[in-house]
């Protein structure tokens, strides 16, 4: 469903910036951030509480514009673009994938992995069901499609996290912290699940983690320090 | 999807959900109480204000001469405005030497009805004279019955020494007529210097058989505005008939006039003017008052959703990461916020009504006719809260960082 080209970097970064202010007193928190990622790539963010990840994040997710410098999304400048566009973008090239699974209680692990490709569409219809399917048995739930998530364990509830980010075929998937709510075993599974989705389709990630064990398993690796990158 | 997300909103939150369904009904229900009593206020309060004294006053034309004719008088419930007259009652009034024992006086007699059963073929019996349009009058004693009978004014009983009981004997050019008299009547105004008979005896007294001297109308109008006060004269056709088919005083004044042969007929301002004021001020109160309770009602609204959106923070930051846009997100909230004003608006009309009939047996101690207007206006103020208190909450809901909000 990705409408972009894979032939450039999937993300380019230059001297990005992000200030907030209050009060008159303005805080730079994220400085001069230069960083590219190419399609295929399974990258590591780590570094310490506060050094701007979420922020970053943000604004790699489209969520938030840097107050200067610019993103180019495979080769889109985004920096122009208006709301809307910015939505229809992150909508169909970005999936998300949280700490906390953030699934909707009252929907089943079908509907979960539905909610981007109707909220895309508008409306549900029979090819996104089939897809949903297709990307729940991929995750190893099957079995599972009609159980809300009050009847899943944290590890399936990720899984179907997973799904749902990989519902429209974003060709960037951003996760932060996506073990951080598990145990070591389930936390490995979902690390070795993430792992190959990338090597089977492509599709670009990059993880923020506190976990060494799991950054070191990343292609790349890359520090925020004090909104500094430093490796 | 949209109706799950809306069912799941509902059963997770109940009291979240009450709480704004309370606030948009006692809304709804305010503005139907006080709308629907303001139109009946309006009315009531005129019917009331039609006890401080007649406001339209019928002379000859100077054109014409002195009297008026009698027999035009029933013509005056035959009018376009009929059903806005009241009451009316006529007078004939002379100069008369009074006496009564050894005391003479020198004042007005005037003849007029006291409650006269005036039958106008087509519009039924109706009751016209002093005792509907004065009722203020404190008599003492009792109002005339016979031809012979009369009330005589405080001041002039004093002075001439006479009580309910006593006799006074009328002289005016000659001709005499003595009066019983059976009451003495306190005004707090001019009629104290006079006497009071029935109009047929005073005309044959004063020879002005089928005569009066002028009309006094009592009608229900509205308040003058600016096109009330334009001169009917420089109206074209089409304001003219706008004119004249609004229940203005002059309108109904030129109803009357038409009909009473020879006459002139003019609004009484002190009373018109008073009356307008005081009723657009009590309809700008009930207009206000409605404001104010819809205003409290969207505020609670307002704090009861910003706590809800608060709550909801994750599940908003979850819909923009995947990809809702504003106006998806704003669909669910308005969508629920609506749904809640239909039913606060439903319930609110139902309550809103009873506590408009308690309040009019209480103040007026009478029932009130709901207007068919009232139930869609209750369900629009209902929307109008609801779409009021959901601002401020949507505006902060829109602004929530996912990402922020999502890391846990």
């Amino acid at each position: 469903m990705s409408d972009l080209s894979s032939h450039v970097p999937i993300l380019q970064l230059t001297d990005v910036r992000k200030q907030y202010g209050n009060e008159g007193i303005t805080t730079e928190v994220l400085h001069g951030i230069g960083l590219t990622m190419q399609p295929g790539e399974f990258t590591a963010l780590i570094g310490p509480s506060g050094s701007g990840k979420s922020t970053l994040l943000n604004i790699i997710g489209l969520l938030e514009s840097p107050t200067s410098g610019s993103l180019l999304m495979q080769g889109r400048e985004t920096g122009t673009m208006s709301e809307a566009e910015l939505t229809q973008l992150r909508g169909k090239n970005i999936g998300f994938v949280f700490q906390f699974h953030h699934l909707i209680p009252a929907f089943t692990a079908l509907e979960n992995v539905m909610l981007p490709l109707m909220l895309a569409e508008g409306r549900p219809t029979p090819g996104q069901r089939e897809r949903a399917v297709w990307l729940l048995t991929r995750v190893g739930l099957a079995d599972r499609v009609d159980f809300k998530p009050g009847r899943l364990s944290g590890g399936q509830q990720q899984r179907v996290a997973i799904a749902r980010a990989l519902a429209v075929n974003p060709p960037l998937i951003l996760a932060d912290e996506p073990t951080g709510n598990l145990d070591t075993g389930a936390a490995d599974e979902i690390f070795k699940l993430l792992h190959e989705i990338n090597q089977e389709s492509g599709t670009t990630f990059l993880i923020v983690t506190h976990d060494p064990r799991l950054a070191q398993r990343c292609s790349r690796v890359v520090e925020l320090v004090d909104g500094r990158l430093v490796a | 999807m949209l109706f799950r997300i809306l069912k799941n909103s509902f059963l997770k939150r109940p009291k979240a959900v009450l709480l704004i369904f309370l606030s948009v009904t006692m809304g709804a229900a305010v503005a139907t109480a006080f709308l629907g009593i303001a139109g009946e206020v309006s009315h009531k309060m005129a019917l009331e204000l039609r006890s401080y004294g007649a406001n339209i006053l019928l002379e000859p034309s100077v054109a014409e001469g002195g009297f008026l004719r009698e027999e035009d008088l029933p013509k005056i419930k035959t009018v376009f405005w009929k059903y806005n007259i009241t009451g009316f009652t006529p007078y004939l009034f002379g100069i008369a030497e009074f006496s009564a024992g050894d005391k003479r006086e020198r004042g007005i007699v005037s003849g007029t009805w006291f409650a006269k059963q005036l039958d106008v073929p087509g519009e039924g019996v109706s009751t016209q004279g002093i005792k509907g349009i004065a009722p203020w009058w404190d008599v003492k004693g009792r109002w005339p019955e016979d031809a012979d009978e009369a009330i005589v004014g405080a001041a002039l009983a004093r002075r001439l020494n006479v009580a309910p009981g006593g006799e006074i004997t009328s002289v005016v050019r000659g001709r005499s007529q003595v009066f019983k008299v059976v009451g003495v009547v306190t005004t707090g105004s001019y009629e104290e210097e006079q006497l009071f008979a029935p109009l047929v005896t005073v005309q044959s007294l004063l020879q002005q058989q089928g005569n009066v001297s002028r009309v006094l109308v009592s009608a229900l109008t509205v308040p003058m505005d600016a096109f009330g006060k334009k001169d009917p004269a420089t109206m074209s056709k089409d304001e003219y008939e706008k004119w004249y088919c609004t229940a203005y005083v002059t309108s109904v004044a030129k109803n009357v006039e038409e009909v009473m042969a020879g006459s002139r007929a003019k609004p009484i301002w002190q009373i018109a003017s008073a009356e307008g004021a005081l009723l657009k001020k009590l309809n700008s109160v009930m207009l206000l008052l409605t404001v104010l309770a819809l205003g409290a009602s969207a505020t609670a609204v307002s704090t009861s959703l910003m706590a809800s959106m608060a709550e909801r923070s994750p599940e908003i930051a979850l819909m923009k990461a995947v990809g809702a846009d504003r106006f998806q997100i704003s669909a669910i909230f308005v969508g629920e916020t609506l749904i809640i004003s239909l039913a606060g608006g439903v319930v609110g009309y139902v309550l809103g009504d009873q506590l408009a009939e308690i309040i009019s047996r209480t103040v007026f101690n009478s029932t009130i006719a709901s207007p068919l207007w009232l139930f869609p206006t209750a369900l629009i103020s209902a929307f109008v809260v609801a779409i009021a208190g959901s601002v401020a909450p949507l505006r902060r809901a829109l602004l929530v960082e996912p990402v922020r909000v999502l890391k846990g």
